[in-house]
């Protein structure tokens, strides 16, 4: 059995905040739930649409468009957290570190011209 | 057992303040809009319509909790939950005042990154579970804005952290005692403000609600408490991000001693607020593919130029 | 004995469980959003915050958005959840599911006749992740950003369309 031994930083305030923020919309949610009135009339049955009658549902297929932001989000957001590390730590790295964070720099830039020159990134 | 106490003291005195920070934010906005916009705004109830606060709060609370039947139910109700949460979390890592912080996490920054990446699911998911047109919309362009301004969200700030050596706020913060660091940071600075506004989905960039054309997107069909979580997660969303940016470039507490540390938060604190009212009263709304378009091709490459720069700077400035 | 500890690691598996059992899709990823949280916890109490917070920013706060784009662009909804259900019968994970009970009873069994061993956990900052990072494994990095790079390349040219024109004066003038 491997005992895990307490940590010397001790994290158990943010623990101590969630719960009160849980708490705290929890109890909201609930007050507001118990207090307001209920009324089923028809109108409110079908999803608002400026008054003008419900055509089809809206479970449609999104536009590929923003897929392609997400797919580039996470792609870009990896290569952010590679930076990270290096602007923590900048002084130490010295011109070793810099000369290291700008080749990888170039590599996201190549990757970043190439999306721009096909016009992935263009709204039409 | 007596520290565990003060450290709920505590917790519940800031997250007590900075609700009733949130609420009093109604009125402050309202009323300098009017200001702004030469009206009077809310001034009837209380001295100085103070008490169109109470006035708005009970009146949400009594509104009816409708849950719409083609609604997802379980995914209806946790959507606004979760901004209110995640924002309150990010403000565990903010120094108030030398004595007054919840945790200081020696990865604050990233914990305040992280915590602001999960909003977007609130946003997305009572989007998608309302079960409307306008909300999906809304959903998907305040999701693709927030993703998109996230990237060099974080990237604007890591030129403070190579000035400070350091992710935690309260250290950041003590490295500015000769001088702030907009001045050394101007371009990250302006490039965070303009993320942080993103991210809080305000205006100029309040396109996921867009009253003319989407009836307020993502939350169109919410009512009652649940929509008034979606409005205290925006006004906190204002106060976290103005105390972010106090504390990261204007200095945090710090200021001639003739006031105390936590005024002079407060007051820095108070003047970003009320910036990022003026820009909901002076600005108009871009088109969206403008909006995203400027996120990349503008921001992105000027983020990262900026680091490279500040690099460049630092190492020659250094070096024997 | 660390609570916390526990916690979060029940908290994980239990929604990793869900994650595997729930029908619908948007449901899944929510459990997928906790159980990734839990293992932030599990990795804060290890004594790795920086990969604590590397694994909020990037599995909750990043890949997991992109799924909930995937099902709302392929509009995976009560047709997928009846598909699940036809897939998820007793017969198909009977036999699975005792087998790797029977894995797991001989893990624990392994696990509690080893000597008891109290692990001194020291925390890592974030400045000694970067040394590494950036000291002996920079090749890794620099192989990564290219990865990433071919990533990227590949991003661009999802949901690209040639159109064609038919007539001919209109097929000089888009060129």
């Amino acid at each position: 059995m491997l005992l895990l031994e307490q940590l010397p930083v001790n994290y158990a305030p943010v623990a101590f905040q969630f719960f009160v923020a849980v708490g705290f919309v929890v109890v909201t949610m609930l007050a507001t739930h118990l207090i307001g009135p209920k009324r089923k009339t028809s109108d409110k049955l079908t999803p608002f649409e400026s008054g003008v009658e419900v055509q089809g549902n809206a479970r449609h297929p999104m536009s590929v468009k923003y897929f392609l932001v997400a797919i580039l989000f996470v792609l870009f957001d990896v290569e952010v957290i590679f930076m990270y590390p290096w602007a923590v730590n900048f002084r130490e790295l010295g011109i070793l570190g810099m000369l290291e964070m700008f080749t990888f720099m170039i590599f996201l830039l190549l990757g970043f011209i190439y999306i721009i020159k096909k016009g992935a990134l263009n709204w039409e | 057992m007596s520290e565990t106490l003060n450290y709920w003291l505590v917790i519940v005195g800031i997250l007590f303040v900075l609700l009733n920070i949130a609420a009093f934010l109604i009125w402050v906005e309202r009323r300098m809009l009017a200001l702004w916009q030469d009206r009077l705004g809310p001034n009837r109830a209380g001295p100085f319509g103070l008490l169109i606060i109470l006035a708005d709060t009970l009146k949400l609370f009594f509104k009816e909790d409708w849950i719409p039947p083609f609604a997802d139910r379980h995914v209806f109700v946790i959507a606004p939950a979760v901004i209110v949460i995640s924002v309150l979390l990010s403000f565990a890592i903010i120094p108030f005042a030398p004595a007054i912080q919840i945790v200081d996490l020696n990865i604050g920054l990233l914990f305040f990154l992280g915590m602001s990446s999960l909003g977007v699911y609130s946003i997305v998911l009572g989007g998608w579970a309302s079960n409307n047109k306008y909300s999906l919309l809304g959903a998907l362009r305040g999701a693709s804005q927030m993703i998109s301004y996230e990237v060099f969200m974080g990237l604007s700030l890591m030129g403070v952290v190579m000035l400070s050596g350091s992710f935690s706020l309260r250290t950041i913060v003590e490295a500015q005692k000769d001088y702030w660091f907009v001045l050394l940071q101007p371009v990250g600075f302006v490039i965070f403000f303009i993320a942080g506004i993103a991210e809080t989905h305000r205006l100029p960039f309040d396109i996921p609600e867009a009253e003319s054309e989407l009836v307020a997107g993502f939350h169109s069909e919410y009512s009652g408490m649940k929509f008034g979580m979606f409005f205290i997660g925006e006004y906190l969303g204002i106060t976290l991000i103005s105390s972010i940016t106090v504390a990261l470039f204007f200095g945090g507490w710090l200021g001639p001693a003739f006031l105390p540390p936590l005024a002079w938060f407060a007051i820095k604190t108070a003047g970003f607020i009320l910036f990022f009212i003026l820009l909901r009263a002076s600005l108009p709304r871009p088109r969206y593919d403008q909006l995203m378009e400027y996120g990349w091709k503008i921001l992105l490459p000027l983020t990262l130029l900026n680091l490279l720069v500040t690099g460049g700077i630092i190492l020659f400035l250094n070096q024997p | 004995m660390n609570v916390f500890f526990y916690i979060a690691a029940a908290v994980a598996i239990i929604s990793t469980l869900m994650v595997i059992t729930r029908k619908h899709p948007v449901h899944a990823l929510l459990y997928l959003i906790v159980s990734f949280m839990a293992v932030a916890i599990i990795f804060f109490q290890l004594g790795a915050p920086f990969v604590a917070a590397l694994e909020i920013v990037l599995y909750a706060g990043a890949i997991v958005v992109l799924f909930i784009f995937v099902v709302m662009m392929l509009n995976l909804g009560r047709e997928t959840s009846l598909q699940e259900k036809t897939w998820l019968n007793l017969a198909t994970w009977l036999l699975p599911g005792v087998l790797g009970a029977i894995l797991l009873i001989e893990l624990i069994y392994l696990i509690s006749t080893q000597p008891n061993e109290t692990l001194t956990i020291a925390e890592i900052e974030p400045k000694a992740v970067a040394l590494s990072l950036f000291g002996p494994y920079v090749i890794g990095v620099e192989l990564s950003a290219m990865l990433l790079m071919a990533g990227v390349i590949g991003a661009a040219h999802i949901g690209r369309r040639t159109i064609k024109h038919y007539h001919r004066f209109l097929q000089e003038e888009t060129k």
